[in-house]
């Protein structure tokens, strides 16, 4: 009793004499101030705006064009990869790169089963290249396909690896 | 040495067997049209060939022109990959008509000298005309036909066939079982890089058959509309052009010019189409908008796949 008393004195105290404290959540009644905000005016410092911090954000932003690879000091690089010959070889055909400046030679595997390799980006005489491509292949004597408008060369079965390596001697 | 070098003459020679093909690829492209000497298709030709057309004397009938005193007005100006080398046009003027040919321009074989892709091109001009379409056709089913909501007779001992409706569809005036239901849209999105490459093979198929003409500037001395008919059909020889410059802000005689005729259309450089240039017989470019067309279009040729539209900021484009 006597420390709810001492309480209600306290409350009496800082609020502002004559009303009871039945205002809003956080704020007393009508017209009434809490006494701490009467007595120190609090030093609230207003919203300031500053583009300094805006560099974070602009460092986080991906490029849209792709670089040209940086110069090594010797090739292959470590991830085996190595730039085209320059000047490019002197064959009736031409293989150029793809956009991320690797060897066009990919796989496909379509009905579970039929396994072809493809060479896209031909450009000039691609009748040659199939010859060449034969004559490199010629145990295996595989299956391929020109579609001279589009410059693609299919071969019948998996040889990625063997004419990426056989491409990348030539020079293209 | 840089990865790529800048343009170079590259002399390559091809097999005999494929010369028949050639010469069948040459006659469909109209390299047989009484062009005097090289001409920039012939020209073009040989890079997209790799060989030197001047060893073949079947071809021409002159020698070809000089170089030398023949100023370059245009040189590409993003790097040449090695084996190709930049196709020339010459640069004209719609000025008068002694000061017709003022110098060459170096086109970016990547642009001007693609293979002749015309599954692409056909792809992308029926994309064009189909992408706006929308089929207004709605035919009344049988629920939307007005009436025939009672059984017409009693189901049984009626003597007729048995019918639930009078408008259902194997009614007369009944309703359309399977018809066209509301307006239809037809819009699609090609992916953006057959849509450039399209435009590319146009610009390209334009060159070869000797219908495209790049030009210094669209300025005209008068603003009498015979002028430019005149100039037009004594240069260009052909009955519809298509004259393409930069900006929105055109000079004012070849603005009037044009929307008197019906036949000579002008646009800016981003309003360029598939459609308009096939429909129109002569494109006429300026080395501006040449320039402006480089830039944009050889961007694709370097770019990542978006991982968000290009709308939104990436950190060096635009």
């Amino acid at each position: 009793m006597a420390i709810f008393s001492v309480v209600v004195a306290v409350v009496a105290s800082a609020l502002c004499p004559g009303l009871k404290a039945c205002g809003l959540r956080g704020r007393p009644a009508c017209g009434l101030h809490w006494q701490s905000q009467t007595q120190e005016p609090s030093a609230y410092p207003g919203i300031v705006e500053s583009t300094e911090e805006y560099k974070f954000v602009e460092r986080l932003i991906p490029p849209a064009g792709i670089l040209e690879p940086p110069r090594h000091q010797s090739y292959p690089t470590p991830s085996s990869w190595q730039p085209p010959k320059d000047p490019p070889p002197l064959l009736p055909y031409f293989i150029r790169r793809s956009r991320m400046h690797n060897v066009p030679v990919y796989t496909e595997l379509t009905h579970g089963n039929r396994q072809m390799t493809v060479i896209p980006n031909v450009e000039r005489d691609i009748w040659a290249l199939q010859k060449d491509v034969e004559e490199f292949l010629t145990p295996l004597t595989p299956v391929t396909q020109v579609n001279e408008v589009t410059g693609t060369l299919c071969i019948k079965g998996y040889f990625d690896q063997q004419l990426k390596a056989w491409l990348l001697e030539k020079g293209f | 040495m840089t990865y790529f070098q800048a343009p170079q003459e590259v002399a390559l020679s091809l097999g005999v067997g494929t010369g028949a093909a050639l010469l069948l690829i040459w006659a469909a492209l109209g390299a047989w049209e009484p062009g005097q000497g090289l001409t920039p298709a012939r020209r073009a030709l040989s890079t997209l060939t790799g060989e030197d057309l001047t060893r073949l004397e079947h071809v021409l009938t002159t020698g070809p022109p000089s170089p030398t005193g023949v100023p370059l007005l245009h040189h590409c100006d993003l790097p040449v990959p090695m084996p190709r080398t930049p196709v020339q046009a010459w640069v004209e003027s719609l000025w008068g008509y002694e000061e017709t040919l003022l110098g060459l321009a170096d086109l970016h074989p990547n642009m001007f000298a693609v293979p002749p892709r015309l599954d692409i091109l056909h792809e992308v001009a029926i994309w064009q005309k189909n992408l706006k379409r929308i089929s207004y056709a709605k035919a009344k089913i049988r629920a939307e036909v007005r009436g025939g909501g009672k059984k017409p007779w009693k189901q049984k001992d009626s003597g007729q066939a048995r019918h639930g409706s009078i408008h259902s569809p194997i009614w007369r005036g009944g309703g359309i079982a399977h018809g066209p239901r509301g307006p239809t849209s037809y819009y699609y999105m090609l992916p953006m890089k057959i849509q450039v490459l399209g435009l590319r093979v146009t610009l390209t198929v334009k060159l070869m058959q000797d219908d495209l003409h790049v030009v210094d500037s669209l300025e005209l001395p008068t603003s009498d509309p015979r002028y430019l008919l005149d100039l037009v059909r004594h240069q260009c020889g052909g009955d519809s052009v298509l004259l393409v410059d930069v900006d929105e802000e055109m000079p004012q005689n070849i603005v009037s010019v044009v929307s008197d005729l019906k036949t000579i259309n002008l646009g800016p450089a981003v309003g360029l189409n598939v459609h308009s240039m096939l429909k129109h017989q002569t494109l006429v470019l300026t080395l501006n908008t040449v320039a402006f067309l480089e830039k944009k279009l050889l961007w694709h040729d370097k770019c990542y796949t978006a991982i968000y539209p290009f709308r939104l900021p990436y950190s060096d484009f635009p």
